[in-house]
């Protein structure tokens, strides 16, 4: 056999920069939507399903339902579609790689580990976004809504997706056993959809939780969101950009601690 | 320093202790491989072999001690870790969803090699394990020595100056592993320190430059396989293979040490004592306790077995007091 590895090619000088982070970005993403090859048109079309579903499901509350009520729920499934998908689904996959053991192959890779994180946003939002999209869609055809979309989505859905992903990015990596992150998502997801202000108002909540929500990101990402697809819907948006970037800022931080750290 | 005054690439690992809780996983390790070295680390499981390494590649932070690469200190900047070491670890790699040769491909681009040379050298690799039928197999469906061999493709098709390989043979078949064990040898001709963490000695003796034997943390052991055998000079091995269900016999006083790993009992004797080994092997064949023998020079395992009370099988070993 002739033929055989390389002569030694590491660099002499080590690479850094935004040269470096970007092409470091770009091939974790090409390798994370590589591994997920076989399984992202299956979960894409779940995502559609699960969206476009609920967004019908909501005609079956009741037949008389008010506009603002279908508005409200429309919206909301939306938000929670990409709520769930980067606080529940990058956990998910972060603790299949834990679990089959590939984990520390991936932490090995000489990339900038803000890159794998920045790569997982990538992914996510190509896996949230037509279920998102697929529920605005089916609720405007089913209910014909008053939805009006600007500019203003393209942030809210940026700042909505960063932070949720972020936030079960840090869970996943920071928790050692796949099975509590995992229980500790469906806790997440479980709590937002029951006690976070998302699908309906937060008036119809007790006073203490909504003042309470008004501290965490759900009912932020909501607001913004809605700001982004609706004319009248929600007020005082700028206060919730400003809660929500805080929390954005804050969950990259986290989690670009928690990749960060070594035991 | 400046990268640009870097040109000692040696290893060092001076002191290195990782302790988890109270328990030292490794203690005071001191070491170095030099480049072109092919430098094995051997012990039992649980040794701290990969807990080393680990610390090498950044995934661990040593409790104390220094892990340095030339100028660079490995600990303070583990961007530089992985960067300058590759890393095949011993857990299956992550390619189900690709080809092999596609991902070779990536990750040589992920180490920094520019797409043209990575895609030539894994055409290269491909060639040299002899795994061209499986260059456009997903890797959901290759067996585990076929995906042992990809895994080792990848992290050597743009190798780091270190390359770190934990049990790279595991799963590989007789003759694929030859041709693995001469890529090996190649990338230590190519200038690489190469780590290859095993238990398996008899392989390893064949393949290293150097050696340490880890037990229970330590460094208990570190030469050449040659240097490490010449303590065991003038000694042989005579192995029993001892009638199934039957105890082990009691040994002669001529008997320095002995195991046993299932029905097999590997003793150590002095060369001058070969005549009265024979003549108790074949007493004890007489006798229906014995099913055959053995008698051969030491090898490294004989040594490793001394040392760390385990033989590289590591099931059900009786080890005497």
């Amino acid at each position: 056999m002739t033929a055989g590895p390389a002569a030694v090619t590491a660099p002499i000088t080590i690479r850094s920069g935004a040269g470096h982070w970007l092409r470091s970005y770009v091939m974790m993403t090409r390798w994370e939507l590589g591994s997920l090859r076989m399984l992202l048109p299956l979960v894409v079309a779940i995502q559609v399903v699960i969206g476009g579903g609920f967004a019908v499901g909501v005609g079956l509350l009741s037949d008389q339902m008010p506009t603002r009520a279908v508005l409200y729920l429309s919206t909301g499934v939306a938000v929670v579609t990409l709520i769930t998908v980067g606080l529940v689904m990058s956990p998910q996959l972060v603790a299949n790689h834990k679990t089959a053991g590939t984990y520390d192959f991936m932490w090995s890779l000489p990339v900038p580990r803000t890159t794998q994180a920045a790569a997982w946003v990538t992914v996510n939002s190509v896996i949230a976004l037509p279920g998102m999209v697929a529920a605005l869609l089916i609720a405007n055809w089913r209910y014909d809504l008053p939805l009006q979309v600007s500019v203003s989505i393209l942030p809210a859905v940026l700042l909505t997706i960063v932070t949720a992903t972020m936030v079960g990015y840090a869970f996943a990596h920071a928790i050692r056993k796949p099975m509590i992150t995992q229980l500790i998502t469906t806790l997440v997801s479980f709590v937002i959809l029951g006690f976070a202000p998302i699908n309906f108002p937060p008036e119809n909540l007790p006073g203490w939780l909504a003042d309470l929500n008004l501290y965490l990101p759900f009912y932020h990402m909501a607001v913004v969101m809605r700001g982004g697809l609706t004319e009248g819907l929600v007020t005082d948006v700028g206060i919730s950009y400003l809660v929500l970037g805080v929390y954005t800022v804050a969950s990259v931080a986290v989690a670009a601690w928690v990749v960060g750290r070594r035991d | 320093m400046t990268n640009a005054t870097v040109n000692d690439w040696t290893f060092r690992a001076e002191g290195v202790t990782k302790k988890f809780g109270e328990f030292p996983a490794n203690d005071g390790i001191t070491l170095q491989v030099r480049p072109g070295e092919v430098y094995g680390l051997l012990g039992p499981n649980g040794a701290g072999k990969t807990t080393l390494v680990k610390q090498v590649i950044g995934l661990l932070k040593p409790t104390s001690g220094s892990l340095t690469l030339g100028s660079y200190d490995l600990v303070e900047d583990p961007d530089a870790a992985r960067q300058l070491c590759s890393y095949l670890p011993q857990a299956q790699m992550p390619i189900d969803s690709f080809k092999a040769h596609q991902v070779m491909a990536l990750t040589g681009m992920i180490r920094g090699g520019d797409p043209e040379t990575v895609r030539r050298r894994s055409g290269e690799m491909i060639e040299a394990l002899d795994i061209g039928e499986w260059r456009d197999t997903l890797g959901a469906k290759l067996s585990g020595g076929i995906k042992r061999l990809v895994g080792f493709a990848m992290v050597t098709v743009w190798p780091g100056r270190v390359v770190i390989l934990d049990e790279p043979t595991n799963d590989v078949d007789p003759r694929r592993r030859r041709l693995l064990w001469e890529q090996i040898r190649r990338l230590g001709d190519g200038g690489a320190s190469v780590f290859l963490v095993t238990h398996n000695v008899l392989e390893a003796e064949k393949s290293v430059d150097r050696l340490a034997i880890i037990s229970e943390g330590r460094l208990i052991a570190e030469g050449t396989p040659s240097s490490l055998k010449s303590q065991d000079r003038g000694r042989m091995r005579l192995q029993l293979m001892v009638v199934p269900g039957r105890a082990t016999p009691e040994m002669p006083a001529f008997v320095h040490d002995h195991t046993r790993v299932g029905n097999n009992v590997m003793a150590t004797i002095g060369e001058v004592d070969s005549a009265h080994a024979i003549g108790w092997a074949q007493e004890l064949m007489g006798l229906g306790e014995a099913e055959e023998y053995a008698l051969a020079a030491t090898t490294l395992e004989d040594v490793y077995i001394r040392m760390t009370g385990h033989t590289s099988e590591e099931v059900g070993v009786e080890v005497p007091a």
